[in-house]
Formats: structure tokens, C-alpha cells, sequence
């Protein structure tokens, strides 16, 4: 009798562990490599640490002070925050207007929506050659067309004589070598590589509005544009949300987009922070003052969200 | 009630297709012309001249930097399916014990689960660097293949699709005296078959396309991905771009044939992770 008691209370101590045993591979790989690192990270930005041989020696909070008077990391961060700034509407409108588009009843839907994906499924390195390579300046296919159209336009205007048009040059353009051009090239290139993923997730929520919403619309006499303005829109708040945050999240951590497609130049143009931590840390070996850039990093993240996410309870727009 | 798009809708919706197809198409055209084409200062859309010759120079290890393409494809794929094999199964154990058990303790490691979200190995690469030494698995595969493995997002995916298995069926093999890992192999795993294949599919791709991992962890060229491979080409200057597109070219055909294979299974998953994750 004592053992079958003995044995039930095995049974039970081994049916609570159950759980964590399954829990435990996913739980030990974020422990040693999200948790701990974290925590490193902070240890790490309060010391002068140069890896390889070295250990690290306290400096307290020298790195936090060096980096805000570094005047090279607050461009490149303030160069991310533009990017956010920019990017994030245009990511964000361009990806509802692709949903809104692909949830009409169009004939072969699947194709459109498939074509419309396909950049999600590049690597950004890949993504950022295939636009390298296209706004090469010698033999690029934007110069070449703009070339092409230059030619095209002096023998129209000879043949016209339109002397307003004629003082208008058309002709190449120095692409990925001018700083304004990259720049908006990384706006183009991230809207044109992640549009169709964010597209996916207002999709699934423009088709889980009722009909029956629309047809009361109808019955009050709304227009098109007036059903989504009252309907659609409000109707998609939770995905506006998410799209919103997860895109932002992405923007902040631009990097391997530009590798490849400018590698942070001309003239750091198009330098954002984690690129500017990368080199920070493993071209310069300065992991003390890295990890404080990567800790200001997370704080900047955090409080974004964080505004995002109250004004939006608040019943505020974002 | 409703209406049948216009024809402006078919026209915008058309344009809008060739600006993602385009340049994808461009590219691998690109790819096939010639030398004296590539150079041309106004290059034309499809080759005057189709050649093959850069899909049969870049596999040459000595004629330009010395690269291994096919080591590198077989590193990349090797790779990938290990990790995903690994990803598959940790985080249907992690989904599977979140969706139906209760224990002390589950709602704060789905906060710490929720927490690694906020904490992309963008942000955390410095330390990571350390611990990847510390555990003498820089320079090894193994650091592409493990610490990728566990994602925040398949484990919610697995959970909430876990979520809808009657708890019945596993309270019947209970009692039949089943072990709960045998329970675990032949029912939950049979069971989530859809979003097994869903992380399956996300996982390869990741890893497939995946840049920073293998930027911090690897170091010798004989372990480079084809990712890895491609971004050491050089400045714009100095750049073979010949053997760059058609390197290019070759890493993306396989993500390609991956998604119009499972093309249903992105749509799904990018909703699930998204919405969940």
C-alpha cells in the first residue's frame, strides 16, 4: 500500500516537471544567448573593454558620456530617426494600399499577391546588389534609360522647338555616388523589399471585417472612399498596430540592406546605428563603448514603442 | 454586395506587379548576357547575347578570389536544415507545453519569451560575440545552427495552433499509460503537422538568407554562407559583376522554388508569426 502511494506521489512530482522538461531546449538557448548576452551588454558598456586578451576595467558611465559627445554615432543616430521618421509612413501606406488592392476580387488574385511578396523572399544582401546594380552609375539601367530619354528629348525639341522643355536637362544622374540619392535609394530599397510582408498582415485583417458592416454603410448611402474611412480603417486598428511597431523595429535596425547596396556611404550618408556599432565593435574593438551604443539603442526602441502602444490604448491615432 | 473591380484597379494593380517583378527579372537577365553587354553604358532589358559563361566561371576556385561556391552552397544548405530540423522540434516542445500545461511559473516565461522580441540579435551582437567564444563555437557551424533555433515566433505560432487540439485526446492516452514524450511524438507532433511545416518553411529561410549571424560567427572562409560569400565581393570598383550577378542568381532560385512550392504556407505564417509574435 505504501508503495502504490509512494509511486502516485512519483507520478505526480514527474507529471509537474513534464512542462519544463519540454520547455527546457528553447529556455536554456534565450538564457545563454538573448538573456545573458542583455545583461552582458549592460556589464560591458560600463567598462573599457577591448576583447580578445583584455578584461575588463569599470570606466562607470565614460562611455555613456564619450558616446553622446561623439559627434560621428549622434549623426548616425539621428540619421536613423530620420530614416524611422521617413520610411515608416511610407512602408506603412504603401503595404495597407497593396492589402486594400489585393483583397478586391481581382481574376488570378493569387498571381498578384504572389508578385507582390516575391521581394520578401530575397536576401537583403541580394536585394541591396539588385539595386546597386540597377542604379550603377556608369552602367545602370536608370542611367542608361535617362540617357536614352536626354537623346531623345534634343531631337524632339529640335524638331519642335519647345524652348521651355529645352533647358531642362535630362541626362545621368550620379545615383548611389550623391548622398540625397542613397539616401532616399535605402527608403526605396527597404519600402521595396518589406511591403509585401507587412501587406500579408493587413490583408488577413481586411478579410475578418464583417460584410454586414459594409452593407449598413451602404444602406446610410456611404461612398467608397467614406466605408473606408469609418469602416475600413478604424476595423484594421489591431494590425495598424503591429504593422506599425514591427515595421519600426526593422527600421531602427537597418543594416543588412546597406552592406551590399551602399555600405553606409557616400560620405556616411546612408550610416545608420547598428552599422555604426558593428564597425564600433569589431573594426575599431571598442566593445565597452559599442555595448553602451547597443544599451542607448534598446532604450530608444523601448521608449518608441512604448509611446506607441500608450497613445494607442489612449484611443489615439499613431 | 461586392462590386467587381474596374479595369483601373487591374491597371494599377499591374503596374504595381511590374515594379517588384522587374527588377528581380532584370537581374537575373543581367546575369546572362556578356562581358562587352554588362559594360554597356545604356544596358537593355533582356541579353542581345545569351551566355551561360558566369554560371560556369564562378564555380572556378582560382580565377577570382579564390571563392568556393559550391562549399559555400553546401555550407548554406547544410546549415539550414539542421537548424530547422532543431527549430521544429524545440519550439513545438515550447508550444506544445505553453498550450497544455499549466505550471507555476508559465506566464513569466511567456513574458520572457515576449522580451526576447524586444532584444534582436542586432542589438545584442557585441556581447553575443563573447559568448559565442566563451562556448568555443565561433568559427563552427554550430553557432548558425543552435542559438537561431529557438525564435519567440514559432513558439506563439505552435502555441495558438496547439490551442485548438482537444485536451481529451491527450487525457485518453494517459490513461492508456502512454509516456508523455511517446504522447508528445504520436499525437501533438501528427497533430501540428500545418504549423510544423509553417516553421519549417520561415526557418529555412531565415537561416537560408540570414547575413548577421554568420557575419559575427564565422570568420573562415572555408565556413562562409552564400550570403556571407556574396557580401565580401568588394567596392563597387573593384566589383566582377558578372560573376556577382550570377552568384546572386543562384542563392535566390532556391527560395524561389521554396515559395511557389509553399506559397500558401508564407501567407498563412506571415499572418500567425505577426499577429502572435
Amino acid at each position: 500500500m505504501a508503495k502504490k502511494e509512494q509511486t502516485f506521489k512519483w507520478y505526480v512530482l514527474k507529471q509537474k516537471l513534464v512542462p519544463y522538461l519540454f520547455m527546457l531546449p528553447n529556455l536554456i538557448i534565450f538564457g545563454l544567448f538573448i538573456i545573458t548576452p542583455a545583461i552582458m551588454g549592460i556589464y560591458f558598456s560600463l567598462t573599457s573593454f577591448r576583447g580578445l586578451g583584455d578584461t575588463p576595467t569599470f570606466v562607470w558611465f565614460d562611455n555613456y558620456r564619450d558616446i553622446f559627445t561623439d559627434a560621428d554615432f549622434l549623426a548616425a543616430m539621428w540619421n536613423t530617426v530620420r530614416l524611422v521618421a521617413v520610411t515608416l509612413p511610407i512602408v506603412f501606406y504603401v503595404s495597407l494600399g497593396l492589402a486594400v488592392i489585393i483583397s478586391k476580387e481581382l481574376r488570378a488574385r493569387g498571381l498578384y499577391r504572389a508578385i507582390y511578396y516575391w521581394p520578401v523572399m530575397i536576401s537583403f544582401i541580394v536585394v541591396g546588389l539588385i539595386w546597386q546594380w540597377i542604379f550603377h552609375d556608369t552602367r545602370g539601367y536608370l542611367n542608361g534609360l535617362l540617357t536614352t530619354i536626354g537623346n531623345w528629348r534634343i531631337w524632339e525639341t529640335a524638331l519642335f522647338e519647345l524652348p521651355l522643355l529645352n533647358r531642362i536637362d535630362i541626362g545621368p544622374v550620379r545615383t548611389l555616388r550623391s548622398p540625397t540619392f542613397a539616401w532616399w535609394g535605402v527608403v526605396f530599397l527597404f519600402t521595396w523589399s518589406r511591403a509585401g510582408y507587412y501587406m500579408i498582415m493587413f490583408v488577413a485583417a481586411l478579410l475578418s471585417i464583417p460584410p454586414a458592416l459594409y452593407e449598413a454603410g451602404e444602406l446610410d448611402g456611404a461612398n467608397r472612399w467614406q466605408k473606408f474611412i469609418y469602416i475600413t480603417y478604424p476595423s484594421l486598428k489591431p494590425a495598424r498596430l503591429m504593422v506599425f511597431i514591427l515595421a519600426a523595429m526593422e527600421i531602427f535596425k537597418i543594416f543588412p540592406h546597406i552592406v551590399q547596396f551602399t555600405g553606409g556611404g557616400p560620405f556616411d550618408a546612408t550610416m545608420f546605428q547598428v552599422q555604426y556599432i558593428y564597425e564600433e565593435a569589431f573594426t575599431y574593438r571598442n566593445l565597452g563603448s559599442a555595448s553602451a551604443m547597443s544599451v542607448v539603442m534598446i532604450f530608444m526602441v523601448m521608449i518608441f514603442t512604448g509611446t506607441v502602444l500608450l497613445l494607442s490604448r489612449r484611443g489615439g491615432e499613431e | 454586395m461586392i462590386r467587381k473591380p474596374g479595369i483601373i484597379v487591374y491597371i494599377i494593380a499591374t503596374v504595381i506587379a511590374f515594379v517588384f517583378l522587374w527588377p528581380v527579372l532584370y537581374t537575373i537577365f543581367s546575369s546572362l548576357k556578356t562581358m562587352s553587354e554588362l559594360r554597356a553604358a545604356v544596358p537593355t532589358f533582356l541579353p542581345q547575347e545569351w551566355t551561360f559563361e558566369h554560371f560556369f566561371d564562378i564555380w572556378d576556385r582560382g580565377s577570382w578570389r579564390r571563392g568556393n561556391l559550391a562549399r559555400y552552397i553546401y555550407n548554406t544548405f547544410y546549415v539550414a536544415v539542421l537548424s530547422t530540423l532543431l527549430a521544429v522540434l524545440i519550439n513545438t516542445m515550447s508550444g506544445y507545453a505553453l498550450a497544455k500545461f499549466r505550471f507555476k511559473g508559465d506566464t513569466v516565461i511567456l513574458l520572457i519569451i515576449l522580451a526576447t522580441i524586444m532584444l534582436p540579435l542586432e542589438v545584442i551582437m557585441v556581447p553575443i560575440s563573447r559568448v559565442i567564444r566563451f562556448f568555443r563555437i565561433y568559427n563552427t557551424h554550430w553557432a548558425l545552427i543552435i542559438p537561431p533555433a529557438a525564435t519567440p515566433a514559432g513558439i506563439f505560432l505552435m502555441r495558438q495552433f496547439l490551442l485548438k487540439i482537444p485536451d481529451d485526446l491527450i487525457e485518453c492516452a494517459r490513461i492508456d499509460g502512454a509516456s508523455e514524450w511517446r504522447i508528445f511524438l504520436t499525437i501533438i507532433v501528427p497533430n501540428a503537422k500545418p504549423a510544423i511545416a509553417t516553421i519549417a518553411i520561415f526557418s529555412f529561410m531565415w537561416r537560408w538568407n540570414d547575413y548577421i549571424w554568420p557575419l559575427i560567427a564565422i570568420s573562415d572562409s572555408n565556413l562562409y554562407t552564400l550570403q556571407l560569400h556574396i557580401s565580401t565581393f568588394g567596392g563597387e570598383y573593384r566589383t566582377n559583376w558578372a560573376n556577382m550577378l550570377a552568384t546572386s542568381t543562384i542563392s535566390m532560385i532556391p527560395m524561389l522554388i521554396v515559395f511557389l512550392i509553399f506559397q500558401r504556407q508564407f501567407v498563412q505564417g506571415t499572418v500567425e508569426t505577426g499577429m502572435k509574435g
